[in-house]
């Protein structure tokens, strides 16, 4: 029998405050949507639409996701974090550039801060890309979950670059074309280079351990892989440099690969041995389920349909709110109570396993909350649309309290866990185990 | 090292001790779940144990191999524990025992 290794995670003060971080700007992105409703009525490149989407991509997603993505790529690769202090420092330039952008885009102040926050992000995104690919390079054994990782990093650092650009346009116009040219670039590389292959290399790995399932055939993932980055760099290169009408080509593409993940997950999900789904699981089945809103749009936005004008930024803006609101977010509503319970119960009670008797990560969290934080969020998500479809600004009022609701009792869960103290412990007593 | 099997009770009693340890995700004892491959003890009244985790690379491995060798000084304290993670077999569902699996359908 070969030896392994014991536990890559890294320190909980490099994890946590990613989670308590994403938690407050949730909550800062309900607020904010509460106070523009009134920006849903026209063209997407609005300072609230862009302060919004930014909170949400930046503050919001990107930073959970960073902070799970340093716990759980040891689990992928299989080896330890490079080094906790590029992720320390990371955090801090994620943060102190996406409050200083928010800032920015909502008082549309296109000076010194925007240009301080643009590069304060890029430094971030240099720094997590040195993590990860150095982190890569240690690993044992190199699988397909690997590229799908290493090479959203790249695109997230491509994405941050364009949009450093852009600033520096605001100010100093050199850009051959029109912003909203560029926009379009930076917000699909960002969705789809950056936020789903990165989802799709961590969820090929985590949600088939979850449901206990065993599924060593790859094909499907290969093929995703293959077929995402294709579309990618086939869209950028037309975008920049022809301008073709095969946008709708590229977006198959990149359709198809996400369908191959789908299709990965229900060959997985066959083999599972694990009956119960719990809320957390069934949150991230809703989240793949909302996953299809913007594979279909995608389709429609890039086909240039001869729709009316008002309905087609109708279109473009629930594209937007399909992704950020709709399944980024639903994914980190669930996937939060399938990580975060484990990281916080391994840091509190790793000192008195086998000794006491502790308590399971699932009872370190509100059940009756997290059931609330589900349904708050499907009906927000819901009015939101329609809100914006139906350009009602009271129907668009009562989504963004949903979603404010959502963050709220999110945030109230997040906080419980962040604050757990082991405390009253009793010592194990010999009897019958069934009943420890 | 040499290692020696264990007199059956014994060994039945370290399986049993064992089994307080949950696998805190699944939420099924490590016993029943069919991590422990092997336990044996040394001639140096070593008691060693051989066991694995459902996946490599898993976050949980080191609060497992702590508590399994915890709860093991506990239970035996004249005796030295050592655990060691495996990966070879790996694991797979095959080795969930009869009553692990009425412990994931009993959850369904």
């Amino acid at each position: 029998m070969s030896a392994a290794t014991t536990s890559n995670s890294p320190g909980k003060w490099v994890v946590l405050p990613h989670y308590a971080f994403a938690a407050l700007a949730f909550m800062a992105l309900g607020v904010l949507l509460l106070f523009s409703t009134d920006a849903f009525g026209g063209h997407y490149f609005h300072p609230k639409l862009l302060t919004l989407t930014h909170v949400a991509a930046l503050g919001w997603a990107t930073m959970v996701i960073f902070g799970a993505l340093y716990q759980l790529l040891p689990v992928v690769l299989e080896c330890k974090l490079y080094s906790e202090k590029l992720a320390t420092a990371a955090f801090g330039f994620l943060g102190a550039g996406t409050i200083l952008l928010a800032w920015s885009f909502w008082h549309f102040e296109l000076g010194w801060p925007m240009h301080v926050a643009a590069c304060s992000l890029v430094i971030a995104f240099i720094l997590f890309n040195i993590n990860v690919a150095q982190t890569a390079r240690k690993a044992p054994k190199w699988t397909i979950e690997s590229d799908f990782i290493v090479t959203s990093a790249i695109w997230l650092l491509v994405t941050g670059l364009v949009g450093l650009l852009m600033v520096v346009n605001f100010t100093m116009p050199f850009l051959p074309v029109e912003h909203t040219h560029y926009l379009k670039l930076h917000a699909h590389i960002g969705m789809a280079g950056w936020f789903l292959l990165l989802i799709i290399g961590v969820g090929a790995k985590l949600i088939p351990m979850f449901l206990l399932a065993h599924h060593e055939d790859t094909k499907k993932l290969n093929w995703s892989y293959n077929l995402i980055n294709a579309g990618l760099v086939l869209f950028t290169l037309d975008h920049l440099l022809f301008q073709t009408a095969l946008l709708p080509v590229y977006a198959a593409l990149v359709v198809a690969g996400v369908m191959c993940f789908l299709l990965y997950l229900r060959e997985a999900a066959k083999t599972r041995q694990r009956q119960d789904i719990d809320l957390g699981m069934k949150q991230t089945f809703v989240a793949l389920a909302l996953l299809l809103l913007p594979l279909l749009l995608v389709l429609v936005v890039s086909s240039q349909l001869a729709l009316p004008q008002s309905l087609l930024s109708s279109v473009y803006l629930v594209y937007g709110i399909s992704v950020f609101f709709g399944f980024i977010s639903a994914l980190i509503l669930g996937q939060t109570f399938k990580t975060l319970p484990f990281i916080v119960w391994m840091h509190a009670y790793e000192d008195y396993v086998g000794r006491f008797k502790t308590p399971m990560p699932k009872d370190m969290y509100s059940h009756t909350l997290l059931r609330w934080q589900n349904i708050s969020y499907l009906l927000g998500f819901i009015l939101l649309v329609a809100g914006v479809l139906l350009r009602q600004q009271q129907v668009i009022l009562g989504g963004a309290i949903g979603f404010t609701l959502t963050s709220l009792l999110y945030t109230a869960n997040v906080f419980q866990m962040l604050l757990h103290k082991a405390h009253n412990l009793k010592p194990f007593t010999y009897g019958n185990a069934k009943s420890a | 090292m040499e290692t020696q099997n264990l007199p059956e009770d014994f060994g039945q009693e370290v399986y049993e001790t064992l089994k307080y340890i949950i696998d805190p995700e699944v939420g099924i004892n490590i016993v029943d779940l069919g991590l422990v491959y092997q336990v044996s003890l040394s001639e140096e009244g070593e008691l060693v144990v051989d066991m694995t985790l459902t996946t490599p690379g898993c976050p949980m491995s080191g609060t497992i191999r702590t508590a399994a060798e915890q709860i093991l000084l506990k239970r035996f304290p004249s005796l030295n524990v050592k655990i060691n993670l495996v990966w070879s077999p790996p694991w797979s569902m095959d080795m969930i025992t009869e009553e692990g699996m009425r412990q994931l359908e009993r959850k369904a």
